[in-house]
């Protein structure tokens, strides 16, 4: 990522501000319009799953001009996740929900380089989960 | 940053694979599979994969094991695969030889023994290069179940029988692999470097590589080696080209030297040529030739213009490196005369001619050349203008090739040359537009590149004596306002301008170029903006010419002037958009601006973080191209965002940074910013206000209305001195909002009106200023509060730590008007202040580089001083929402 697209990203979700809980609703309604599969396998009650996710969120763009500090919390959930049975396919269809809900949210302001930048950031983050998942679950068990 | 990248690189990370690892995963789980087969072009990643696919296994318990094919190997029987013959190699019979199915199940039966009948995953890497009889055996093993094979084969190598009929079986999975996409491609370098990369560098990554994960890395590792990949502020630039490596040159030519002669001179061609004609290649290269390197993935035929090139960069680079100097001039050379036969009118043409004569080590004919390196110009390509040029023996050097090399080597940033070759233009009979451009030139070069404004001014004045009639006057009269527009001297710069009386449309757009800056900075700002619009449309219709700006150059002077109107979210999104442009065009001086002004907004936004990182990318983006006086401007931007993040440090050392460099008078009272809130930042209340006295003291001679406006109203922040009047001078003497707002906040405050305050927080506000916002609101609650009116004190509190909360961590005196009643030290402020912002102890203390324990004792100090019990009563107590 560029610096200018990083700071894209801040910038759009600090935009988001009140709406960001309007955001993680809609996050979840994308994803389980994409897969319906993937419903059973969130356990805790939706209110609180989302406001984890507005909160991991947060901690995830607040970080991401620093790898290191990024790597720490992405790792983990991706090992988090990996306990749920979460799966590469699956954070395609993670990302283009994300994508979804953000462009449904910020309006005309997500516009084509934000995208691009949030596409790149979600590449990241997705890369890295997938990492702390493949660390967190050997094979065969 | 560099003993990191050494660290990361010792284990590649494995990016855009996931998909991949999980068919190996199930692939091992089910009993049904005796292995899996791995399918890809060279450098795409297959002994990676295998390698991960093991350490995946052996992380899971499996034992594992690694042979792998090479062409020394294949020569011995079962050489390769020694690492399995656990067994021993068998012993011979009766007639002397080894039974080889004896051999196979003794070695079945040891490995299992030895496992105690798990599984040996077994990765058998380039597979093709196996002998037969170890093939036989992994074959054997395979299938019984003792070990799960892992094989690779690269694309376009034979196939083992193994392979094949496990294959045939539904015993083995497929994986092919391909390069990486864009994103991930991203992704691996952010990974492997440890941090964002300039846009432009990411570009050629990604031109260069294709996505290809071995020539990444290869590029990487040789960029890091050669100094060409640099890390400047934590930000990565590409300062020249990305070099190629031996192993990188050795894979390629393993590819290429398969290649019959026939295949391989047509690859010879268009690695020196390309593009190629479909046509011409077809009659030129043998019947089949160019479908059969088609199929091999070697050249792409692009449908839409009939043309030929080879499929990927590298190659080319390669194939180039690898041939004999002599058989490279012959192509060259038939190449340029074929060229040039069947274009006999200069146009494109003269430019491949030209360089492919060059290349070939000939003498072009001198005015080819300079064709040619105009041609090279329009493409922004000065590398190339450069060589051309320099190509043209010096006696036959006339003014317009001097001039071409001139600004060719300003660009480059070689200011001595420059100057040298453009007074050498002068000394040469030329026309008066020429003559013009040369010392248009010879000033512009002066002035941005030598930082000498006096010596530009000379050079100005010298060619007015000489050029005389219209439009050329005009146009040096518009090019001296230009000079003292961008060496600090805005109002000046108007006065000379408003000599212009005539022009054509080439005066209007230098015109432009000074003035819309000019206006901006003494206040015209709507001006300001119509101006610079008129001059970019100007500008495009002018078409490509020598001796004058980029076009982009119009769009930051538009970007000043909205930031200057208080327009800053305009400026913001414009700023961005024309980043961009320059940095796809490659115009360093422009991309610098960008970064400069995209600072600059975040600033008057009190977005200091983001400040932070454009002023620092700024500084990396001048110091890459030698342009030092805007870097002064961009290390005075960064001294500023650090000190109002309360890093003093950092701050001291961004002007240290700057001392080093010589002085540059544009924006000159601005650049003091940096050193009065440094000066604050390190508890020199005292020198800060009369740094900020002195420059705008300074901008009140020149004319920078909006800057004085800033240094007044920064004056008052600090609480150094009341400076309201002239506030209110300088508001109606411009026509911005934000000078209004910083008068009317002033005088609210002089007359510590609560309601004018409010007043004064709305109108930053609604500009988008939000830190000058949250100290109005502040001072909004202590004027409250003194009216005796606590309910609309803590509302207005209430209000300021809302908007200091989008202000990215900012630390300034105004913030802490809500608490000028008790006696805090001015870390203890500081660091209240972040707690009620919510941040952890632990967040405090990275930002403010101290331990947490310290952090810890300064609140609980706090704490007592304020009469509250922790960290909710703090909230409490300063009103905030946190």
């Amino acid at each position: 990522m560029t610096p200018e697209q990083i700071t894209l990203v801040q910038s759009s979700f600090d935009r988001l501000g009140p709406q960001l809980p309007a955001m993680a609703t809609r996050f979840y309604q994308e994803l389980f319009a994409r897969d319906p599969a993937l419903r059973p396998l969130f356990t805790t009650p939706m209110a609180e799953q989302k406001v984890r996710f507005a909160e991991k969120l947060t901690e995830i763009v607040r970080a991401m001009p620093r790898l290191d500090e990024l790597l720490i919390h992405t790792r983990a959930l991706g090992a988090r996740h990996a306990g749920y049975g979460v799966r590469a396919a699956d954070y395609q269809t993670l990302g283009g929900a994300l994508l979804a809900a953000l462009a449904a949210e910020l309006g005309d302001s997500f516009d084509a380089p934000t995208r691009e930048a949030w596409a790149l950031a979600y590449n990241l983050v997705a890369e890295t989960m997938l990492e702390g998942a493949a660390a967190a679950r050997p094979i065969g068990s | 940053m560099l003993a990191d990248v050494a660290v990361t690189l010792q284990q590649w990370p494995i990016i855009g694979r996931r998909p991949e690892i999980e068919v190996f995963e199930r692939a091992l789980g089910s009993g049904e599979l005796a292995g899996l087969v791995i399918h890809g072009r060279a450098g795409t990643g297959k002994t990676r994969l295998a390698d991960e696919y093991r350490q995946q296994a052996a992380a899971a318990g499996h034992p594992t094991e690694r042979v792998a094919g090479s062409r020394t190997t294949a020569l011995v029987p079962l050489a390769a695969v020694v690492a399995l013959l656990a067994g021993g190699l068998g012993r011979p019979g009766p007639d002397g030889q080894v039974d080889t199915v004896a051999l196979f199940e003794q070695t079945r039966q040891a490995l299992h023994q030895h496992h105690r009948g798990r599984r040996l995953v077994t990765v058998a890497d380039d597979a093709s290069l196996l002998d037969a009889a170890s093939l036989a055996l992994i074959g054997y093993l395979a299938a019984q179940g003792t070990i799960f094979l892992i094989a690779t084969v690269r694309t376009g190598e034979p196939v083992p029988d193994l392979v094949t009929s496990l294959w045939r079986d539904g015993r083995l999975e497929r994986v092919d692999i391909g390069d990486l996409s864009r994103a991930h491609l991203d992704t691996l370098l952010h990974l492997v470097l440890g941090g964002p990369m300039e846009a432009g560098a990411g570009r050629e990554f990604w031109e260069v590589t294709r996505g290809n994960p071995l020539y990444v890395r290869e590029l990487v590792l040789g960029g890091l080696e050669s100094g060409a990949l640099v890390d400047r502020s934590g930000v990565w630039h590409l300062e020249g080209r990305l070099p190629s490596t031996t192993r990188l040159l050795d894979l390629v030519e393993q590819r290429i030297g398969l290649l019959s002669a026939q295949a391989r001179s047509v690859v010879e061609l268009l690695a020196l040529c390309e593009p190629l004609e479909l046509g011409y290649l077809e009659t030129a290269a043998p019947a089949g030739v160019l479908e059969s390197l088609e199929r091999a993935g070697l050249v792409t035929i692009t449908v839409a213009d009939q043309e030929v090139r080879l499929a990927h960069p590298l190659h080319g680079r390669v194939v180039r490196a690898a041939m004999p100097r002599s058989r490279a001039r012959a192509i060259l050379l038939a190449q340029a005369q074929r060229l040039e036969d069947g274009h006999p009118v200069p146009g494109p043409a003269a430019l491949q001619i030209a360089t492919w004569r060059l290349d070939a080590g000939g003498r072009p004919d001198p005015a080819v050349l300079i064709r040619g390196a105009h041609l090279a110009r329009h493409a922004h390509d000065f590398r190339l203008v450069r060589r051309l040029i320099e190509a043209v023996p010096g006696e036959q050097l006339d003014a317009v090739g001097a001039l071409l090399l001139g600004e060719a080597l300003y660009e480059l940033g070689v200011f001595d040359a420059a100057d040298q070759i453009l007074a050498h233009g002068q000394q040469q009979p030329s026309s008066a537009h020429v003559a013009l451009r040369l010392a248009v030139t010879r000033a512009k070069n002066a002035q941005w590149g030598l930082c000498q404004p006096e010596a530009a001014l000379a050079i100005n004045a010298t060619a007015r004596t000489v050029i005389t009639s219209s439009p050329l006057a005009e146009e040096l009269v518009a090019d001296e306002a230009s000079v003292l527009t961008f060496s600090g001297q805005p109002g000046r710069a108007l006065a000379v301008l408003e000599r212009i009386t005539g022009g054509d449309r080439r005066t209007r757009v230098v015109r432009a170029i000074a003035g819309a800056p000019a206006l901006a900075m003494t206040g015209r700002t709507a001006e300001a903006v119509r101006v610079a619009e008129a001059g970019y449309a100007d500008h495009v219709a002018l078409g490509d010419e020598l001796a004058i700006a980029h076009p982009a150059m119009h769009i930051v002077n538009q970007v000043f002037a909205l930031s200057e109107a208080g327009r800053l979210a305009e400026a913001e999104q414009l700023a961005q958009a024309g980043a961009e442009i320059a940095a796809s065009d490659r115009v360093p001086i422009a991309q610098i601006f960008f970064a400069v002004n995209l600072g600059r907004v975040a600033t008057l936004q009190g977005r200091v973080a983001t400040a932070r990182r454009y002023y620092a990318e700024a500084a990396g983006l001048a110091q890459a191209s030698h342009f030092d006086g805007p870097r002064r401007i961009a290390l005075s931007g960064l001294a500023l965002a650090h000190a109002m993040l309360a890093d003093a440090d950092a701050a001291t050392q961004a002007l240290a940074e700057r001392a080093t460099g010589p002085a540059f008078g544009f924006r000159g009272p601005e650049q003091q910013l940096g050193d009065a809130w440094t000066a604050m930042a390190s508890r020199r209340p005292a020198q800060a206000a009369q740094q900020l006295r002195d420059a705008a003291a300074q901008a009140a001679t020149t004319g920078h209305r909006t800057v004085e406006s800033w240094l007044l109203h920064d004056l008052m922040r600090i609480g150094a001195q009341d400076t309201s009047a002239r506030l209110r001078e300088l508001a109606d003497a411009c026509d911005s909002p934000l000078v209004s707002a910083r008068a009317r906040h002033s005088a609210a405050a002089r007359a510590r009106s609560a309601r004018d305050l409010t007043g004064a927080a709305d109108d930053f506000e609604a500009l988008g200023a939000l830190l000058l916002a949250a100290e109005a609101a502040a001072g909004a609650a202590e004027a409250f509060s003194r009216d005796g009116d606590q309910r609309a004190a803590t509302a207005a509190l209430r209000r300021s730590s809302a908007l200091a909360a989008a202000c990215e961590g900012a630390v300034t005196p105004g913030l802490f008007r809500a608490a000028t009643a008790v006696p805090l030290s001015g870390r203890e402020r500081e660091i209240v202040m972040l707690a009620a912002q919510g941040l952890t102890s632990k967040d405090i203390a990275e930002r403010l580089y101290l331990s947490v324990r310290t952090v810890n004792n300064h609140l609980q100090h706090a704490y007592t001083k304020l009469g509250v019990n922790g960290r909710a009563g703090l909230a409490q107590a300063l009103g905030s929402t946190a």
